[in-house]
C-alpha cells in the first residue's frame, strides 16, 4: 500500500514537472511593451499589445535592423507557470564582434501609488543567465515571468549585413530556441545629439545613502576617496553610454559649497585667492578631458557642461555685497579659475555660471532661479558686468550665464540679451512663446527647456515626448530636473520614478549606478531623431517634423504650442499657477499619454527613409 | 512592522553617516560660551525695525493662502525688500565670525496676526538651524521661541544632538522684542548636508 502511494506521488510530481517544462515559453517584445511578472504586458503600455509579434517574422524568428553607431533593443520574457530553474542564453555570430550583445535582468518594483508591479531598473547580467522563478530578491508571490531588456550594439565600423543569432531557454530538459536575425544597415547613426539631453542632480551627499556600503568601509574620508571620484565618474558615463549629460550642482540656497565642487579659498578681499586644486581637478579632470569615458562605448569625450561653483555667496562673500570688496574678491577668484582651466586647457566645456536659489529659502534676497519679481534682472546685469571683468576678451575657456527661466522669461529675453546665453526654460511656459527658440538661436544663444521624468506608471513612450518635442521645437536640449533620486525603497515600495533614470547597482553587487528601461527607451528615441534630422539635406527640416509629428501621435507641430495666453500681457508677478495650467491646456489635451507605439512608429519612419537613401 | 523598521533603519543610517558626535564637556561648553557672546552682541547689534521691513506686503498676504490648483502659491509670492535683506544679512554674517568655528546667525520673525507661527527670514552659508524644515515657508513656534519672544531673555537650546543653538532677541527703536536670532552651530559640521 505504501509502495502504491510512492508511486502514485512519483507520478503525479513527474506528470506536474512535464506540465512546467511543457509549458515553459520563451516570448519576444518589443521595446515598447513591458511585461509584468506574471507575462501580462503592464497596462500603460496595452494600446500598443497589437504590435506584440511585430519582432517576429514568418519562421518565427526575431528580425532585428539596426544603423550603425548605436542600439537596438527588445524585451526577452521567461515564462514558467511553475516555480522552477532555467538557463537564459542569447547570442549572436560575429567573428569581427562589432555587434554585442548586453543582457539586463528587469526588476520588477512595487509601485505604492497602485499597487503593481513594473519594470524599470536593468541589472546587467552575463548572456547565460541562470536563475529561478519566482526570482529570489525580487520576492515577489506566484512570479510567472522574468522579463529581460537585450541591447544590441552596432559597433559604427561594423559591417553592413546580415548575422544570425539565438535566443535559448532550458529549463530542465527542456529548451527552447528562438532563432535572432541581426540586419546589419550600412547608414550610422550621426555621433553627434541634435538635441542634448540633460539629467540633474544635486550635491553628492545622496551617493553616501545610495552606496551605504562603500560608504561604511571608510566612513571619515569616503567623500575624498577614489571611490567617491569613481562613483561620480560612473555616473557621468552611464548618462553618457545613453546620449546623455549629467549635471551635478555643488552648492546649496544658502552659498555652501561641496567641498568637491569648488577650489579651496583663503584670504578676504583684495587677499581672497584659491589655495588648492585638489580636490577639484580629482573631481573634474578626468570629466573635464574626456578619460573618465575611455571605458565607454563612445569613447572619451570632455563634458560639454558643467556647473560652476559660483553662487551670491562664491567665491566672493556676500557680506561685501555692492562694495569694493565683492567685485575683487569675485574678479579675482573668477580669474584664478579662468587661468587653471586654460592651463589644463580644459577648453571644449562650457563652464556655466548658475544660480539656482530662490528667495523663498532664504538666503539671498532675489531669486536666481525662475524670476518672477522684475526687479531681480539688476542682479544678473551686476554679475554680468563682474563676469566680464574677470575673463580676458580672448579666453579660449567658454564660461556661459546660464538663467533657468520661467514666469519672466518673455522680459529676460530682452532685458538679459548679452548676458545669460544659456536659457534653460520651463516648458509650458515656453510653448507660449513659438518664436523665441528660433530668437534665441539666431543671436547666438544655446535654448533648453526643462521637466520631469515621466512614472514608470504612465506609458513606456512617455520619456520620448522630452527629447522629441525638444526636435519639434527646434530648441537645443531637454533637462529632467532630478534623475538620480529612486526614493526609500525603490526596489519594493517604489514611488514611480519622477526623479531617477538610474538606480544604484549596490545591491547586486556593482560599484556602479545601473541604468532603467526609461532611460533605453530614451536613448533609442535620440538615436531615431539624430537620423532624422541628419536627412534634412534630402527633405526639409519642418516636413522630417511634421512627419514624425504625425507618426507619433497624430498631431500637427502646432499641437506642439499654445496659443499666446491674454495673462502673457500682464506683469510676471501677477500671474497664478492655475492661470498657466489653464493656459497649457491646449498641449495637455493634444499630447497626454502617448500611445506605448508612438515612438516606435517614428523609428519605423526614420528606418524607411534611411532604406530610400539606400 | 515595516514602519518600525524603517525608524529603526533610518536612524541606523543617519548615525552611522554623520557619526555620534562626540566633544569633550569642556569643549561643548566653549562653544556654547561662544555662542551666547555672538547672540548676546547680535542683541544689541540686530536693528529690528529694518527686520521689519524685509518681507514685502505682498508676500504676507499670501503666506498663508492656500489654493488646492495652486499649491506653490504662497511661495511663488514670497518677496522682500532687498535692500533691507541686504543689511541685516550683512549684520548677521558679521556676527557670526565673532564664533572662532563655523557658525550661522539666522534671523527669525513672528508672524502678525499668526499668534503661533514663526518664519525664518534670513539664513546663511553654513546652512545651519535646529529649527528650520528645509523649505517651509512658516512653522510652529517653538516654545523656546516664544520664551525669547515674550522675556526678551536668551535661550541655549540644545535639543538635536551635536547641535546648540542659542536664541536672542531682536528689538526695533521702540523696545519692542519684533524677532530673534539663532546663532548656531553643530560639533560635528556635515561638509555635504544641504548642499542642493
Amino acid at each position: 500500500m505504501r509502495r502504491l502511494q510512492a508511486r502514485f506521488v512519483f507520478s503525479f510530481l513527474m506528470a506536474m514537472y512535464s506540465q512546467v517544462l511543457f509549458a515553459a515559453d520563451l516570448e519576444a517584445l518589443p521595446g515598447f511593451l513591458r511585461s509584468d511578472p506574471f507575462g501580462a504586458i503592464v497596462a500603460p503600455d496595452r494600446s500598443g499589445a497589437d504590435l506584440a509579434s511585430t519582432l517576429y517574422d514568418a519562421q518565427h524568428r526575431i528580425m532585428l535592423t539596426g544603423s550603425r553607431g548605436g542600439y537596438v533593443s527588445f524585451h526577452l520574457v521567461v515564462k514558467l507557470p511553475l516555480p522552477g530553474l532555467y538557463t537564459l542564453d542569447v547570442k549572436i555570430s560575429d567573428p569581427t564582434n562589432k555587434v554585442q550583445i548586453d543582457l539586463f535582468r528587469e526588476w520588477f518594483h512595487l509601485t505604492d501609488s497602485d499597487k503593481h508591479y513594473y519594470p524599470d531598473a536593468l541589472i546587467p547580467v552575463h548572456s547565460t543567465y541562470s536563475s529561478r522563478l519566482p526570482e529570489p530578491d525580487n520576492r515577489i508571490p506566484q512570479q510567472t515571468a522574468q522579463a529581460f531588456w537585450v541591447d544590441v550594439y552596432i559597433a559604427p565600423d561594423a559591417h553592413p549585413g546580415t548575422l544570425s543569432g539565438s535566443a535559448t531557454l532550458k529549463a530542465g530538459t527542456k529548451m527552447m530556441t528562438l532563432p535572432i536575425q541581426v540586419t546589419v544597415l550600412a547608414s550610422v547613426i550621426p555621433k553627434e545629439d541634435v538635441v542634448t539631453i540633460d539629467h540633474n542632480s544635486y550635491g553628492s551627499s545622496w551617493l553616501a545613502q545610495q552606496f551605504a556600503a562603500s560608504y561604511q568601509r571608510n566612513p571619515d574620508h569616503w567623500f575624498e576617496s577614489d571611490q567617491f571620484f569613481g562613483l561620480i565618474h560612473a555616473y557621468h558615463r552611464v548618462f553618457y553610454e545613453h546620449r546623455g549629460i549629467f549635471h551635478q550642482l555643488g552648492y546649496g540656497h544658502s552659498g555652501k559649497v561641496g567641498p568637491e565642487f569648488a577650489p579651496v579659498l583663503d584670504g578676504s578681499g583684495k587677499r581672497k585667492h584659491i589655495t588648492n586644486w585638489s580636490l577639484y581637478d580629482r573631481h573634474y579632470g578626468p570629466l573635464l578631458d574626456g578619460t573618465a569615458f575611455s571605458p565607454s562605448r563612445r569613447g572619451p569625450r570632455p563634458i560639454p557642461f558643467v556647473y560652476l561653483p559660483i553662487n551670491p555667496e562664491w567665491p566672493a562673500s556676500y557680506e561685501f555685497w555692492g562694495e569694493a570688496g565683492y567685485e575683487a574678491e569675485f574678479v579675482n577668484v573668477v580669474s584664478e579659475m579662468e587661468r587653471h582651466f586654460r592651463e589644463k586647457r580644459w577648453t571644449q566645456t562650457n563652464f556655466e555660471v548658475f544660480f539656482n536659489h530662490k528667495k523663498r529659502y532664504k538666503g539671498f534676497p532675489w531669486d536666481g532661479d525662475e524670476v518672477r519679481f522684475p526687479k531681480d534682472l539688476k542682479y544678473f546685469n551686476e554679475y554680468g558686468r563682474l563676469l566680464k571683468e574677470a575673463l580676458p576678451a580672448d579666453t579660449p575657456v567658454h564660461f556661459l550665464f546660464r538663467a533657468d527661466v520661467s514666469w519672466d522669461m518673455e522680459q529676460q529675453f530682452k532685458v538679459l540679451d548679452g548676458v545669460v546665453k544659456l536659457w534653460c526654460a520651463g516648458g509650458g511656459i515656453l510653448s507660449f512663446y513659438k518664436d523665441a527658440p528660433k530668437m534665441l538661436r539666431n543671436r547666438g544663444d544655446v535654448i533648453w527647456y526643462y521637466g520631469g521624468p515621466p512614472s514608470v506608471t504612465d506609458s513606456s513612450a512617455a520619456i520620448t515626448e522630452f527629447p522629441l518635442r525638444a526636435w519639434l521645437w527646434g530648441v537645443n536640449g531637454y533637462v529632467h530636473w532630478l534623475t538620480v533620486s529612486p526614493g526609500e525603497d525603490p526596489w519594493f515600495h517604489f514611488d514611480g520614478g519622477q526623479t531617477a533614470l538610474v538606480y544604484s547597482g549596490e545591491r547586486f553587487g556593482l560599484t556602479e549606478p545601473i541604468p532603467s528601461i526609461r532611460l533605453k527607451i530614451q536613448r533609442n528615441c535620440l538615436q531615431d531623431l539624430a537620423v532624422l534630422d541628419s536627412l534634412k539635406g534630402r527633405k526639409s527640416l519642418d516636413s522630417l517634423r511634421a512627419e514624425a509629428a504625425r507618426r507619433y501621435n497624430d498631431s500637427s507641430l502646432d499641437d506642439w504650442w499654445n496659443p499666446r495666453p491674454a495673462l502673457a500681457d500682464l506683469p510676471s508677478d501677477q500671474w497664478l499657477g492655475s492661470a498657466i495650467d489653464d493656459a497649457t491646456r491646449h498641449t495637455q489635451q493634444a499630447l497626454q499619454h502617448p500611445a506605448a507605439s508612438a515612438a516606435h512608429k517614428v523609428h519605423q519612419y526614420a528606418l524607411s527613409l534611411q532604406a530610400e537613401a539606400k | 512592522m515595516k514602519i518600525p523598521y524603517l525608524i529603526v533603519l533610518s536612524v541606523s543610517f543617519t548615525f552611522a553617516t554623520v557619526g555620534t558626535p562626540k566633544l569633550s564637556p569642556e569643549a561643548s561648553v566653549a562653544m556654547q560660551k561662544e555662542l551666547e557672546d555672538v547672540a548676546r552682541v547680535g542683541s544689541v547689534m540686530v536693528d529690528g525695525d529694518v527686520c521689519q521691513k524685509i518681507v514685502t506686503e505682498q508676500a504676507k498676504g499670501f503666506l498663508f493662502v492656500t489654493v488646492p490648483r495652486d499649491r506653490f502659491l504662497a511661495g511663488d509670492n514670497y518677496d522682500v525688500d532687498d535692500a533691507a535683506f541686504n543689511t541685516v544679512k550683512k549684520t548677521l554674517i558679521r556676527l557670526s565670525h565673532l564664533a572662532s568655528f563655523p557658525a550661522d546667525v539666522n534671523l527669525w520673525m513672528p508672524i502678525e496676526r499668526h499668534p503661533g507661527k514663526i518664519q525664518l527670514v534670513i539664513r546663511n552659508r553654513n546652512e545651519m538651524s535646529q529649527f528650520w524644515n528645509w523649505g517651509e515657508l512658516y512653522g510652529d513656534m517653538d516654545p523656546q521661541m516664544e520664551t525669547v519672544l515674550k522675556t526678551g531673555q536668551r535661550v541655549t537650546v540644545t535639543n538635536k544632538p551635536g547641535w546648540i543653538s542659542v536664541l536672542a532677541p531682536v528689538y526695533n527703536s521702540l523696545g519692542d522684542v519684533v524677532g530673534l536670532i539663532e546663532t548656531v552651530s553643530q560639533i560635528k559640521v556635515d561638509a555635504h548636508e544641504n548642499v542642493k
